[in-house]
């Protein structure tokens, strides 16, 4: 393993036990213990929070904004992608051609929606309004991961490439970028509240056509 | 006292020593992406972005991070991070107290899936910590906990509205023995009242009392603790919340109720049965139901029977936030209405969807923000006109109340009923 692949490897590894340790608290923590007696059903409710609830048409934040929606989406998947490959990447595992053309095309195309998403935040007063440098910062660190997976997909620039996801792993448990984790847990609580109470799974979706 | 210091410490902890992981979880979990924006009354009146319920959640998450992360406390720019000064208080104040109905909309579309009523109320709570609550709304919770309810009426005048109301009962059903009992022990259901009724608008009460005649049923209401209401859950101080929920549950106790039936009021029903068990630390030995099911349930079973020809005009419902979208009570209030009513139109959007009339999270309270509450109200106007209904039911008296004001001041020349007087009209009485 070269001197960059392990710099990687060991800001993985700081980045996973740090947000290891984020998740062991919040197991810690537990859930919040209700007294009230329970009106529905927690397991589909939760269920739901991470399926029918983030269904964009019953979501006005993805309905309401699709472009956006749609470039959020290609842009969080590029990024799973983007960290699969390292992955990939670090254990030399190369891939056919026609399969890493659609990986080039697939990350050009979320790379292209990072790109839109950071300058949409600049853009726009209310956007600036909501953010602090962090805001940017992350956005553009998993952007350019996007694009430097691209890269070197296609042109060995492996040196350059692991160092810069060093930083990014670095970088991802103390900024927002964290949310890959909290985001599970906001979505299971908001299944339990609902669920709780029988408010989801919905079968309504309130809006006349 | 406590001095400011302690006070301090006090609002701190509120974030820095969880019960739970759902705190910690909201408090890091907001990416900013704006998208809440639409969903927000004030927004939406007003395009301000002050007002994005994100900037909210990020009013206390940016002290979460100031006081509780490494990269708040080392790098504050670099994260937003924000002391708990004046200038932050001034403005959480503004923002917690003046600008959120805690309608819960915008948690329902955040696309990370953000309590953010409930880290709203969080933040409230740490401004209740430093006893930095507006005036009106706290001298409405001081008025529950004096006088056991929160327009403070005396008990004897209390006792000579319904004493009135249950002659205005016997005259309308005709039958002397028709009463509104009072303080009955071993009856079904204790019957709670928000103060509004008796203060305000007493044919509610009458209008419930028909029903319970036409039902036959064994119930009764407390001259001590009548009052469903708990403002202390909008300025979140726990601890007079707690004293309130604690007296009606020992009403219903002392009573030996089967049943506390909750009077319409969005806040109030959510309180006692959702949040009450949690405020005392333990499940109710009885059965807490609001109203709106009762009546459905009665209209089900057959003990009422309803002439939805008797109300011929269009009618459409207005869903109170607390009892629908944060509350579950979603379909009965529609099931009603279809057996009392012969014409009805949904608004749009209706249901968990329903825009707040702008009246909830104690904003009918605080007088201090009433030209920005009727200015976010125009969204609630808009929506009712394009139904066209003549009347406008919600089971909410603060709803009745709010939208009242809207009528009056959009001209919109509706009349607004609580569900019990709609399915009193409707009422046949054998």
């Amino acid at each position: 393993m070269t001197l960059y692949k392990t710099i990687s490897l060991v800001s993985f590894l700081i980045c996973f036990i740090i947000l290891t340790f984020h998740f062991l608290r919040l197991i810690r923590l537990g859930s919040p213990k209700d007294y009230s007696h329970k009106k529905g059903n927690l397991k589909a409710a939760i269920s739901y929070s991470f399926t029918g609830a983030m269904n964009p048409l019953r979501k006005e934040s993805a309905y309401l904004h699709l472009p956006t929606y749609t470039a959020g989406i290609l842009y969080h998947s590029g990024t799973f992608i983007s960290f699969a490959l390292y992955l990939l990447l670090l254990f030399n595992i190369s891939f056919t051609n026609s399969i890493q053309w659609i990986l080039v095309c697939f990350l050009a195309a979320s790379s292209l929606s990072g790109l839109g998403i950071f300058v949409k935040r600049i853009a726009l007063k209310k956007l600036r309004h909501l953010s602090n440098p962090d805001d940017y910062i992350s956005n553009l660190l998993v952007t350019v991961f996007q694009i430097f997976t691209l890269i070197v997909l296609v042109k060995d620039t492996s040196p350059y490439y692991f160092l810069f996801v060093s930083l990014l792993f670095l970088y991802l448990p103390i900024g927002k970028l964290k949310h890959s984790l909290y985001y599970f847990s906001a979505r299971y609580h908001l299944g339990f509240f609902y669920g709780w109470r029988g408010i989801w799974p919905l079968k309504s979706r309130g809006h006349i056509k | 006292m406590k001095n400011s210091n302690e006070k301090l410490n006090e609002a701190l902890k509120v974030i820095s020593e969880p019960q739970d992981s759902k705190l910690v979880t909201y408090l890091n979990s907001c990416v900013h992406c704006g998208l809440c924006a639409e969903s927000c009354l004030y927004y939406l009146a007003t395009k301000d972005e002050q007002y994005i319920p994100a900037y909210k959640v990020d009013l206390i998450s940016s002290i979460y991070r100031r006081y509780c992360t490494f990269t708040g406390k080392h790098f504050p720019k670099l994260t937003g991070a924000r002391l708990l000064d004046e200038a932050m208080t001034d403005e959480m104040t503004d923002q917690l107290f003046g600008s959120c109905t805690l309608c819960g909309r915008c948690t329902k579309h955040c696309s990370i899936g953000i309590d953010i009523a409930y880290l709203v109320r969080e933040g409230r709570k740490m401004l209740s910590k430093m006893d930095i609550v507006p005036a009106a709304l706290q001298s409405t919770v001081n008025a529950a906990l004096n006088s056991g309810n929160n327009m403070s009426i005396p008990e004897e005048e209390f006792r000579d509205t319904l004493s009135w109301m249950g002659d205005e009962l016997k005259d309308e059903v005709n039958d002397p023995q028709a009463s509104i009992p009072l303080n009955v022990p071993d009856v079904n259901i204790l019957y709670t009242l928000n103060p509004r009724e008796p203060k305000f608008f007493p044919l509610s009460i009458s209008a419930m009392a028909k029903i319970f005649y036409a039902a036959k049923e064994s119930w009764t209401i407390s001259t001590f603790m009548y009052d469903v209401t708990n403002y202390a859950y909008f300025t979140s101080n726990d601890d007079e919340a707690r004293i309130i929920v604690q007296r009606l549950y020992d009403e219903v106790l002392k009573l030996n109720a089967k049943r506390c039936v909750l009077a319409e009021c969005g806040h109030g029903s959510r309180v006692f049965r959702w949040e009450g068990p949690n405020y005392i630390q333990k499940a109710f030995p009885f059965d807490v139901i609001t109203s709106v099911e009762l009546l459905a349930e009665y209209i089900s079973n057959g003990r009422i029977k309803l002439d939805k020809e008797r109300n011929k005009e269009l009618v459409t419902l207005h869903d109170p936030c607390n009892l629908v979208r944060e509350g579950g009570v979603i379909d009965q209030q529609r099931y009603i209405l279809k057996h009392a009513v012969s014409n009805f139109v949904e608004m749009n959007p209706f249901g968990t969807e329903n825009f707040c009339c702008g009246g909830g999270g104690g904003q009918l309270a605080m007088s201090e923000y009433n030209e920005r509450r009727m200015k976010i109200a125009e969204v609630k106007a808009d929506q009712i006109r394009k139904t066209r209904a003549s009347i406008v039911v919600t089971p909410c008296h603060n709803c009745v109340d709010q939208l009242m004001q809207i009528d009056n001041k959009f001209k919109l020349g509706v009349q607004i009923k609580t569900l019990a007087e709609i399915v009193a009209d409707a009422i046949i009485l054998e």
